[in-house]
């Protein structure tokens, strides 16, 4: 009798390996103690090793398929025997495009079609008790003569639930039909219902870092306007006062300014969350998010709290055209304590932006517009912006965010507080 | 406490480091070899392709020796000044998990930083040991029958340059740092001395190992390839 040769578990909490190399090809001889392949999971690599001496009589998987564990993954025996079901074990194993799962969740027919049983796009196991099915649809089937086998699943797992076998066709009916040919309403183009395409290195890695942050990181987020009218004469009035020969002061830059001072009064919200611990930082470095050709990097503006507007400015001006450039270096942006995304420019009026682990909050600024605002009973128009912070729950709370914010307002409402 | 011998090979050649590993695997899985080996070495300028390597991750092709490795992980960059470590441990003596392996080795690691005074941290879902948001050491591992080779790459004085030539481990955009560069300048000469001791304190304190310092002139060291570090 042919022995199995098993995907095993690296660790108890791996639920599948990866084959990435058989070391031994069908009609090898192998002995207990070889290596037959190897297997991979994070960065470590295992070696598969035969528990029989024999002949490897036959490979399940190809190489670059994900197993789950336990499952069979190849064959050893005596040369010539026959190896039970021949392979029939092998659909667990998935393609070597990762991607790709086994059973293509199609949704429940509403109303299934009367004549032919569409071939199920998966081999039914041969054995009707090892159909996954809920207990009720268990019973719904056998009072309604439904063959489990035939039934699509689409719980969890590809489980048959009840809404499957309600209304599915009672079992005598789909062996009688005949082949009828099928419509063909929808002449597809390919053969292939769906293309997958792998993902490359750069699309795995914004998908990893971005799921870092948005996955487990609990985002909540506060939304404020701002009245920007005393700002933004603040602003005309020193880009009068610097003339042509200073660089104009933005509203970005009284922007840093204002939530570095407001972050220096609610250091909770100054933060790293880190493993096991929060790090409040007593310095305050800005991030400032800059789109460049193919994304964005955050250089930072250091201290900024203790940085004039004229500092920020020349300072921002300078980060960002060397960001553009792709001339920062690593130090330049890394290590800030909190971030500020402005979209203004752009003319979005509000947005929320993902936190930059292990940050424990960044800002979202829209755009400054005038608008008509109530001014007691009667109706006036002022620049208002409206700002939307995100907050990591685990470092932030609601009201710890709404004390910043209100203080962050307070400060651009009235930026002479600013020189105070 | 596993006894852990720590062999201390100078520089050597990455294919020669290789046969070594082999051969002390072999003979710990055999049980020719009865305690667990620690081997700290340096190596010539070589990249390493690991089993889930990209070739787009070779940036550049250069005069540098490029190997293709059995380790887990993608490319990497390995060379003078890099605090290269093999251990050779038999995890039925631990524990039967390579991700208890992985994250020991990775604790180990944030121990010995811990001793060199720079703030050490992992980075979820990239194995490997991170300061301040940059990459200082690399880790890679390979096992059969729980037998442990290939390791870790801590930089201790690396000329940081030559990871411009790949994606180091795959991930786009990290930025790679080093013992000298979080420290500063100016300590270069007794840094690597302190590193290795910090190492060795490191996996005596995260895998509670006792260690056996390796006897004078051990049979793996080669006088003449010795670093003129050691």
């Amino acid at each position: 009798m042919a022995t199995k040769v098993h995907m095993e578990a690296l660790s108890p909490t791996m639920e599948e390996g990866r084959l990435v190399k058989w070391t031994k090809h069908e009609g090898d001889a192998v002995k207990s103690g070889d290596t037959l392949a190897e297997v991979e999971t994070d960065k470590a690599v295992m070696e598969l090793v035969a528990r029989a001496d024999g002949q490897l009589l036959k490979v399940v998987v190809p190489e670059g398929s994900t197993v789950p564990v336990g499952n069979v993954v190849a064959w050893i025996g005596k040369p010539g025997e026959k190896v039970d079901g021949d392979g029939a074990s092998a659909p667990a194993a998935t393609a070597p495009v990762p991607a790709a799962k086994p059973a293509p969740r199609q949704p429940p027919a509403p109303a299934p079609l009367p004549a032919p049983a569409p071939p199920a796009p998966q081999p039914v196991p041969a054995d009707s008790t090892r159909v996954k099915a809920s207990p009720l649809a268990r019973r719904i089937a056998k009072d309604a003569g439904v063959d489990l086998k035939l039934v699509q699943g689409s719980g969890p797992g590809g489980r048959v639930i009840k809404r499957d076998v309600e209304g599915a066709p009672a079992s005598s009916a789909p062996a009688a039909a005949p082949a009828a040919p099928r419509p063909t309403y929808h002449a597809p183009r390919t053969a292939e219902p769906y293309e997958d395409v792998p993902l490359t290195q750069i699309r795995k890695t914004i998908a990893k870092r971005l799921a870092a942050s948005i996955g487990p990181i609990p985002h909540f987020f506060l939304t404020t306007e701002i009245d920007m009218e005393r700002a933004a004469e603040a602003r005309e009035a020193l880009n009068t006062q610097l003339g042509e020969a200073g660089g104009k002061i933005s509203f970005n830059d009284i922007i840093i300014k204002a939530v570095a001072l407001a972050l220096v009064q609610h250091r909770a919200c100054n933060a790293w969350f880190q493993e096991d611990h929060i790090r409040y930082w007593n310095e305050v470095h800005i991030g400032m998010a800059v789109a460049i050709e193919d994304g964005l990097i955050t250089p930072v503006i250091r201290n900024a709290d203790t940085k004039s507007l004229r500092e920020i400015s020349t300072e921002s001006r300078e980060l960002a055209g060397r960001a553009r450039n792709r001339r920062l270096k690593p130090e330049e942006y890394t290590g800030a304590t909190f971030s500020v995304s402005n979209l203004g420019m752009f003319d979005i009026d509000q947005f929320t932006a993902v936190i930059n682990p292990p940050e424990a909050g960044i800002v979202a600024i829209g755009s400054v517009a005038a608008k008509a605002v109530p001014d007691g009973d009667r109706v006036v128009v002022r620049r208002r912006m409206r700002l939307t912070m995100s907050c990591d729950h685990r470092v932030i709370d609601g009201a710890t965010g709404a004390a910043f914010l209100r203080t962050l307002k307070q400060m651009l409402e009235n930026p002479l507080a600013m020189l105070l | 406490m596993k006894p852990l011998e720590i062999i201390e090979a100078g520089l050597v050649p990455y294919s020669e480091a290789l046969e070594w590993q082999r051969q002390l695997a072999d003979d710990r899985i055999t049980g020719q070899l009865a305690h667990d080996i620690l081997l700290l070495l340096e190596h010539p300028p070589v990249v390493t392709l690991g089993r889930n390597s990209h070739a787009a991750h070779l940036l550049r092709s250069s005069g540098i020796d490029v190997f293709e490795v059995e380790r887990g992980g993608d490319v990497t960059y390995h060379g003078p000044g890099q605090l290269v470590g093999y251990p050779i441990l038999d995890l039925s003596g631990y524990k039967q998990d390579l991700h208890w392996y992985l994250r020991t080795l990775e604790q180990a690691l944030i121990d010995a930083l811990g001793v060199l005074d720079i703030p050490a941290e992992r980075n979820a879902g990239f194995t490997g040991v991170w300061t301040r948001g940059r990459k200082i050491a690399s880790i890679g591992i390979h096992v059969k029958q729980w037998v442990t080779w290939h390791g870790f790459a801590l930089n201790v004085s690396t000329d940081l340059a030559h990871f411009d030539r790949i994606v180091p481990c795959g991930i786009e955009g990290v930025v790679m740092t080093s013992v000298e560069r979080e420290r500063g300048a100016g300590r270069s000469e007794p840094l690597w001395r302190e590193s290795v001791g910090a190492v060795v304190a490191g996996f005596q304190k995260a895998f509670g190992a006792s260690i056996i310092p390796s006897p004078e002139g051990a049979a793996l060291a080669h006088g003449s390839t010795r670093s003129a570090r050691l």
